[in-house]
């Protein structure tokens, strides 16, 4: 894999002057694109943060051909395109090829995109989907989602004297996808630039569907400093509420082991989306967190295992 | 809005995040476990809308809120809900379009809101209040139509509506129509035959055009019950803007300057705009000698006032879709230019 000093050395996907919020790290993986792969790129985005604030009018952030249709479509549309591709190729007779790239965000991804996200999965096409979880509608203003972790305020969750936030456990989108049997599944955080540019650039070339679900801290919506989304990024990672692993044709492997797995409890206190969570009456949210990131930490233990 | 539904016994909503109406699910996520009713955030606006109808088959009151491009995702449903013919109240706050548009007041889904907008021969009752106050009047009355009727009844407010604050008092719910016992709903069968509610009628001579025409009958009804509309300084006009929510308050101010300058100028604003108040426009248009309509669309609502008043008098047109919003300035102008 080549090294992060070469790879900064090349044109960037994504130019400074977008709208993301200050401290985002999702332009982070939209940088990498085109700097870990030599493949020319068509890349098209769902609705959502990213969506909107690399693209207002008459502006766009994208130094690459760039396509949005609507919320929950996104791996539809990219599905024609890749279709596109096919014929292009066979009609100019060369073998070389345009890859895909769709993006959406937890909502347009884990919700209401993950009906047109399976089946083009199931339909085979050459194309990566990257998820950037934040954990919730964070560009209509913060409002739940199939990706919020038990226990998180939002709008559409508040945390009151009788419910303490989000009453269920989020889905694990990246069990989904592994499900699917498609040739790369991997999970990533924004805080480890050698282990995602190695998986961007996996997902990109590999022949047929990849799927990469990428942790991405939300400045306003996890309620934490600007300049701490990569630091809280890690300490996801280290709690092992985010392991970092990859699926290759159903063979598991574990990216990155925590010397020291940190009590989930030590990363939710630093956001304030959790804070109402260190009053005593909501210790069972932290029991069931906890034992749910257990018991995934554990099963993919096994997997790794089985799988060397 | 929001309290107004609590008020009037919505016990269910469903909703799904879409700017400019994110306040309403919001609220209702706070409220209503308060008043022991239920809020789900739904994974699509399908699924909200598809909620909404299981919701209703129960005899629950119910609503969803929603903004442009959600409401058209919405269109199955709700097409699915008139044909089921069970009560529910729909929120359109307006932005932009078409596609993902913009997150700027609109009026530009009145053809969608008033035409039917998903499949089939089935009609909308829709209100479209112009100030909060009536907004929360109307939203209360909404659940006794869509009872009363069995039919779903939308908001078709627009995003300054959704956004802006002004100062409304909130009286308890006194119903103004007496609500049918509910003899459809799903609430168990014990000791009754069971009950069917479904949409697919097979039968082509039969079940689905006799179904049909008795939903034609009650939007005759309907028509000929409900035409709602407010007429401003028509007394003596010689011209009249014809405009719906926000724009007519907006007219309305151009109207006083209008006034202040010896213009006769008036307005008269549907509230209902399904039933479209047919009388009340010809009445208009038997004294005035123009009307003027100012839309935030390209010529939708025009339509309707052309066809109320049987094309009897010349109408001229003001406006634009896309979030273009009308100024009293623009209005002004558009009045004195045809006004000779």
């Amino acid at each position: 894999m080549p090294k992060l000093q070469d790879l900064a050395k090349k044109d960037s996907a994504f130019s400074s002057g977008h709208r993301m919020c200050a401290g985002c790290p999702v332009p982070i993986f939209t940088k990498m694109l085109t700097r870990v792969t030599d493949y020319d790129i068509v890349v098209g985005s769902a609705t959502g943060c990213l969506e909107v604030a690399s693209s207002i009018f008459p502006y766009s952030a994208w130094k690459v051909p760039w396509i949005h249709t609507a919320f929950e479509n996104c791996s539809a549309m990219m599905s024609g395109v890749e279709a596109f591709d096919k014929v292009r190729r066979k009609k100019n007779n060369t073998e070389k090829k345009i890859k895909c790239v769709a993006t959406g965000g937890d909502g347009g991804t884990y919700d209401i995109g993950i009906q047109s996200l399976s089946a083009a999965m199931e339909r085979g096409h050459d194309l990566l989907y990257i998820c950037y979880d934040n954990g919730a509608y964070m560009n209509t203003g913060i409002q739940r989602s199939g990706a919020t972790p038990l226990g998180a305020a939002t709008t559409t969750t508040p945390a009151g004297s009788v419910i303490g936030g989000k009453q269920q456990q989020r889905k694990d989108l990246t069990r989904i996808m592994i499900a699917h049997h498609i040739p790369y599944v991997a999970q990533a955080s924004i805080h480890n630039p050698v282990d995602l540019s190695d998986k961007i650039k996996k997902g990109l070339e590999v022949d047929g569907p990849a799927f990469i679900n990428i942790l991405c801290p939300c400045i306003p919506g996890w309620r934490i400093a600007p300049d701490m989304a990569v630091e809280s990024a890690r300490q996801g990672v280290d709690t092992c509420y985010w392991p970092l692993y990859e699926v290759e044709q159903q063979k598991f492997k574990i990216n990155y082991m925590p010397k020291e797995k940190l009590p989930v409890k030590d990363w939710l206190f630093t956001q304030g989306r959790f804070r109402h969570l260190k009053d005593d009456k909501w210790s069972q949210i932290l029991v069931d967190f906890q034992a749910r990131v257990d018991e995934q930490w554990d099963w993919l233990l096994a997997r790794h295992a089985e799988s060397e | 809005m929001s309290e107004a539904a609590i008020q009037a016994g919505c016990r269910f909503f469903a909703g799904y995040p879409i700017t400019p109406q994110n306040e309403v699910p919001e609220y209702m996520s706070r409220r209503m476990p308060e008043v022991g009713g239920v809020f789900v955030q739904a994974e699509s606006e399908l699924a909200a809308i598809s909620m909404i109808f299981g919701a209703s088959a129960t005899g629950t009151r119910c609503m969803t809120s929603s903004s442009s491009p959600g409401i058209s995702l919405k269109q199955e449903g709700i097409s699915y809900i008139a044909a089921g013919e069970l009560p529910c109240v729909i929120a359109n706050m307006q932005r932009g379009g078409p596609g993902l548009g913009n997150i700027r007041a609109s009026q530009a889904d009145y053809y969608q809101a008033v035409k039917g907008g998903g499949h089939g021969d089935y009609r909308l009752i829709v209100l479209a209040p112009a100030t909060l106050p009536e907004l929360y009047k109307l939203t209360q009355n909404a659940f006794d139509y869509a009872d009363y009727y069995r039919i779903p009844v939308m908001i078709l407010g627009d995003g300054i509506l959704a956004q802006m604050a002004e100062p409304v008092e909130l009286t308890p719910y006194k119903p103004i129509l007496k609500i049918p016992k509910k003899d459809y709903i799903l609430d168990g069968c014990q000791g009754r035959e069971p009950r069917v509610i479904k949409t697919l009628m097979l039968n082509p001579t039969d079940a689905l055009v006799t179904h049909n025409i008795n939903m034609q009958k009650k939007h005759e009804k309907i028509t000929a019950d409900l035409q709602l509309v407010e007429n401003y300084m028509t007394e003596d006009a010689e011209v009249v803007i014809a405009a719906y929510g926000m724009t007519a308050r907006v007219a309305k101010g151009a109207i006083q300057i209008a006034r202040d300058k010896g213009l006769k100028v008036g307005l008269i604003r549907p509230i209902t705009v399904w039933p479209f108040p047919d009388k009340a426009m010809m009445e208009v248009a038997k004294t005035v000698r123009k009307f003027l309509v100012v839309e935030m669309s390209n010529g939708q609502f025009i339509d309707d006032v052309k066809l109320a008043i049987q094309c009897s008098k010349p109408v001229e047109f003001q406006g634009i879709g896309g979030g273009w919003y009308p100024s009293v300035e623009g209005i002004l102008e558009k009045i004195e230019e045809i006004y000779k």
